[in-house]
C-alpha cells in the first residue's frame, strides 16, 4: 500500500484528494502547509508527495527541496492554480528543484492517477 | 530774454548795452554743446563757437574766413556737405544724421541741422549750422534695437506660446508658438479676438482673472482651449498681470504650453497601472477559483467512476465536467491577461501566421466587408507562441468586422518593419529593440468615442450586448503583446474607423533544420487547414515531425502504409468534414493503439461520448490551446 502525503492549504481540495486516494487504497497523510509537511515528514511510510506551490508558512518549493534532501527516492508532484506570482515560472522552478511531474489546477484526477502509477513503477533498466 | 531799451537812454549807453547783449549771446552760443557756425554763400565760415573750435582743435580766428573745403577737405565737402548747404540756401531747413571725424572727438555720430538765415528782404545770405554729437544716443538706440531683436527671436523660438491681452481679454500680441499650437496661421487675424473665445468652458477665463487679482495666482494648471481648427487642446497656462501707475490692470501676459503629449503619456501610465492592478486582483481570484474548480472536477470524476456510463446520473457528472472546463478556460484567459501564464515561445514568421489567420477568417467574412493585406516580402521572425499570435490577430480582425457589421467596409492589414529608435517616443519606452515589426489593422467601421477607447483593454469591459462574449478578448490581447515585450496602440475616430497597431520586437534568426535525433512523429488530423497550420507551425518549431490529414481517407492511407505510423495523433474536432465516429471507427478497424489528443471548441459541438469513453483519448484540450498546454499534453500522452 503506497503512502501519499498531500500538502495543500485549501481544505476542500485537500479533502477531495484525500478521498480519491483513499479510494485507490493509498495510505494518505496530510499537511496544510509547507512547514507542517517538513516538520512531520515520515520518510519510511511516504512514497509520493503531492504539494501545492503557493502556501502560507513555507511554500511548495521549500517542501520539494527539504523532502528530497531527507529521502532522495521520494516522488513529488507539484500542483498549482496559477496566479499571484507567475505559476508558469513556479511550476518550472518546481521541476528544476526535483519535482517529478507538475499539474496545473484544475487537473483530472484520472490523469494524476496515471502519472502516479507511472512514477511508482519500479525503475526499468534497458 | 533781454528786452531792447528805448533810444532816449543815449547813444553810448545803447552801444554798451548792445555790446553786453552780444557778449551774453556769444557766451550762450559758446557754451552750447552743439557745434554752431555761420556759413556764407561762398561756403566760408563767418562764425564758429567754442565747441566747434574744440572739436577741430583750432582757434576761432583760424577758422573764420576759411572755407568748408579747407576745414573738411575738398573731397568730403563736395561729396557730402555741399548739396545739403545748397539746399539750405534755397530756403529749406536741412536736417540729417551722419558719422564723421573731427580732430578733437574722433569718429562720432552727429546730427546736422542747416537753417537758412535771411535779411529783411527774404534773401538767404547765410546759414546757421548746428552739429550735435549724438553718438551715445545712437549707440544706446542701437543697443535697444538689438535687445528688442534678441528678445523677439527668443520669444519666437520659445517652445512656449506667449500671448498679451488687454484688460478686457482682447489679444494685443501673440507669438509664433501660440499661433502654431492654436493652428491659427498668421498673427494678424488673431489680433483683437477676445482670448475668452478660445476657452472650451465658459467662465474659466473670468475665474482666472479673479484669481489673478485676488491671490496673484500665476499658474492655472491644465485648461482646455479650442484652437482655430476647432480642436480641443489641453494647455498648461500661467499668467501675469501688469499694472499701471494707478494700480489698474494695464495688460495680461499668458504663457501656454501644449500638454497633449504629456496628457497622453500620463493617461497611458495610468492605464498601465490600472491594468496591472486589475491583473493582480483578477490573477488572485483566478488562482483561488482554480482550487475550487479542482475540487469540483475531482468529485465529478469520482462520481463518474462510481456510475456506469449508461446510468442516468453519469451524464450529469459529465455536464459538471464540461462546466469545469468552461470555468478553466475563463481562468486561463484571466491569467493570460494578467500575464501570469508563461508563454512557450518559438521563432515564428509573422507573415505566415497572418496569412493563415486571414485564410481562416475569409470564408466566414460577412458580405460587404473586404479584407486587404500587404505583408512584407522578407520573412520577419518574432519570438512567440504561434497560437497566441493567431489568437490576437483573430481577435483584432473579428473586432474590426463587428465594427463594420452594419455598413460594411474594408479592413487593411499591413506588416512592416520599423526601427526601434524611430518609434521610441511612440512606444514610450526607454529601452527599445533594434527593430519592431508593426502589424496594423485599420478598419472603416463605426469607431469609438475617446471615453470608450480609454477602457478597451480592461478585462470584462464589453460594448457588446450582455451575454455576448466575456469582455476578455482585448485584455487578453494586451496581456499577450505585453508579455512579448511588444506594445499595442490604438487610435479611433467615431464613424470613421479604428486602427490597432501592434509592435513586436524582431528576432534575428535564420531558420535551420533542428538537430535530427529521433524526432517524434505527430499526425495532425483536422478539417480546417488554416487553424491546424498554426498548431503545426508551433509544433514543428518545437522539434516535432508533423504529417497532416484532412479527412478520413487521408487517415486511412497513412495508417495502411507500412512504416509510416505516427507516435501520436492530434485530433481537432471542429469541422463538418470529419465525423467523430470516423476516428473511433478507424481505430477499431485498423486496431490502432496510437495515443490521441483531442482538441475541441468549448462553445460549440457536443463531444461524442463514445469517442471519449473509447479509451483512445489520452488528453482532452479546449480551445484556445497554447503551445505550452499542447506540449505538456504531448509529453503526457507519449510516455
Amino acid at each position: 500500500m503506497p503512502g501519499i502525503l498531500i500538502v495543500e492549504d485549501d481544505l476542500e481540495l485537500r479533502e477531495m484528494l484525500r478521498i480519491s486516494f483513499a479510494r485507490k487504497k493509498f495510505t494518505v497523510l496530510e499537511a496544510e502547509n509547507g512547514r507542517d509537511a517538513i516538520l512531520h515528514f515520515k520518510p519510511s511510510v511516504t512514497d509520493i508527495v503531492i504539494t501545492d506551490l503557493i502556501m502560507p508558512d513555507e511554500d511548495g518549493l521549500k517542501v520539494i527541496m527539504k523532502l528530497k534532501e531527507q529521502k532522495p527516492s521520494i516522488r513529488i508532484i507539484a500542483i498549482s492554480g496559477g496566479g499571484k506570482v507567475g505559476p508558469g515560472n513556479y511550476l518550472n522552478l518546481a521541476k528544476a528543484l526535483g519535482a517529478n511531474a507538475v499539474f496545473s489546477k484544475p487537473f483530472s484526477i484520472n490523469d494524476l492517477m496515471i502519472k502516479i502509477d507511472e512514477l511508482l513503477e519500479p525503475e526499468q533498466h534497458d | 530774454m533781454l528786452k531792447a531799451k528805448s533810444d532816449n537812454h543815449g547813444g553810448e549807453d545803447y552801444l554798451r548795452y548792445l555790446e553786453n547783449e552780444k557778449k551774453i549771446s556769444d557766451q550762450i552760443i559758446d557754451y552750447s554743446r552743439s557745434m554752431i557756425t555761420i556759413i556764407n554763400r561762398k561756403y566760408g565760415y563767418e562764425k564758429a563757437n567754442a565747441t566747434f573750435c574744440r572739436a577741430h582743435r583750432m582757434l576761432t580766428d583760424s577758422i573764420v574766413g576759411r572755407s568748408l573745403g579747407d576745414i573738411w577737405g575738398e573731397n568730403t565737402f563736395k561729396a557730402y556737405i555741399k548739396k545739403n548747404i545748397d539746399e539750405c540756401f534755397a530756403g529749406k531747413t536741412v536736417r540729417y544724421e551722419a558719422s564723421f571725424e573731427t580732430p578733437g572727438l574722433g569718429i562720432r555720430y552727429f546730427e546736422v541741422i542747416f537753417r537758412p538765415l535771411s535779411t529783411g528782404n527774404g534773401e538767404v545770405t547765410h546759414l546757421l549750422a548746428e552739429t550735435t554729437d549724438i553718438d551715445d544716443l545712437i549707440h544706446s538706440r542701437k543697443a535697444v534695437i538689438e535687445k528688442e531683436e534678441e528678445f523677439r527671436t527668443f520669444e519666437t523660438n520659445l517652445p512656449i506660446g506667449f500671448l498679451r491681452v488687454d484688460p478686457e481679454g482682447k489679444i494685443i500680441h501673440a507669438n509664433r508658438t501660440f499661433l502654431r499650437i492654436m493652428e491659427c496661421g498668421e498673427e494678424v487675424p488673431v489680433l483683437g479676438i477676445n482670448v475668452r473665445d478660445f476657452y472650451v468652458e465658459q467662465g474659466i477665463f473670468e475665474m482666472q482673472l479673479d484669481q489673478l487679482a485676488e491671490f496673484n495666482t500665476r499658474s492655472f494648471g491644465r485648461v482646455y482651449l479650442r484652437n482655430c481648427k476647432g480642436r480641443e487642446i489641453p494647455c498648461r497656462l500661467s499668467a501675469y498681470v501688469a499694472l499701471d501707475d494707478n494700480g489698474r490692470t494695464s495688460y495680461i501676459d499668458f504663457a501656454l504650453e501644449d500638454s497633449s503629449r504629456e496628457l497622453m503619456l500620463e493617461n497611458r501610465l495610468l492605464q498601465a497601472q490600472k491594468l496591472e492592478t486589475i491583473g493582480a486582483l483578477a490573477g488572485g481570484v483566478a488562482h483561488d477559483f482554480n482550487n475550487i474548480l479542482a475540487t469540483i472536477s475531482g468529485y465529478a470524476e469520482m462520481l463518474q467512476e462510481d456510475l456506469k456510463s449508461d446510468n442516468n446520473h453519469y451524464k450529469k457528472a459529465s455536464r459538471i465536467m464540461s462546466a469545469v472546463s468552461r470555468g478553466l478556460s475563463l481562468t486561463k484567459q484571466i491569467l493570460t491577461f494578467s500575464r501570469q501564464v508563461e508563454q512557450e515561445k518559438v521563432p515564428v514568421s509573422v507573415a505566415e501566421v497572418l496569412k493563415e489567420t486571414i485564410g481562416f477568417i475569409k470564408p466566414v467574412l460577412p458580405s460587404g466587408i473586404t479584407i486587404k493585406s500587404k505583408l512584407s516580402k522578407n520573412v520577419v521572425w518574432v519570438l512567440a507562441d504561434p497560437t497566441q499570435l493567431f489568437r490576437i490577430f483573430l481577435n483584432l480582425m473579428t473586432n474590426a468586422f463587428q465594427a463594420m457589421e452594419e455598413k460594411g467596409g474594408k479592413l487593411a492589414v499591413t506588416q512592416t518593419v520599423v526601427e526601434g529608435r524611430s518609434v521610441r517616443s511612440e512606444l514610450n519606452k526607454d529601452i527599445v529593440a533594434d527593430e519592431y515589426v508593426l502589424i496594423s489593422f485599420k478598419d472603416t467601421g463605426k469607431g469609438m468615442e475617446p471615453s470608450l477607447l480609454k477602457r478597451i483593454f480592461e478585462p470584462f469591459f464589453s460594448t457588446r450586448e450582455f451575454g455576448k462574449g466575456t469582455g476578455l478578448g482585448l485584455s487578453v490581447v494586451h496581456g499577450i503583446v505585453t508579455e512579448m515585450e511588444g506594445e499595442i496602440l490604438v487610435s479611433s475616430e467615431k464613424d470613421k474607423g479604428s486602427v490597432f497597431n501592434i509592435y513586436l520586437p524582431v528576432l534575428k534568426y535564420t531558420a535551420e533544420p533542428l538537430a535530427g535525433e529521433k524526432r517524434k512523429k505527430i499526425l495532425f488530423f483536422s478539417g480546417n487547414k488554416h487553424e491546424s497550420r498554426i498548431l503545426i507551425i508551433a509544433l514543428e518549431s518545437s522539434g516535432f515531425d508533423l504529417i497532416s490529414a484532412n479527412d478520413s481517407d487521408d487517415l486511412y492511407s497513412i495508417f495502411t502504409e507500412p512504416g509510416n505510423s505516427p507516435d501520436l495523433i492530434i485530433y481537432m474536432a471542429d469541422t463538418e468534414m470529419i465525423k467523430q465516429e470516423d476516428l473511433a471507427g478507424l481505430y477499431n478497424e485498423l486496431k490502432i493503439e496510437t495515443p490521441c489528443i483531442l482538441i475541441t471548441d468549448p462553445d460549440h459541438g457536443v463531444i461524442e461520448e463514445n469517442l471519449l469513453n473509447s479509451g483512445i483519448i489520452k488528453q482532452h484540450l479546449l480551445k484556445p490551446v497554447s503551445l505550452r498546454e499542447l506540449r505538456d499534453a504531448i509529453q503526457f500522452a507519449i510516455k
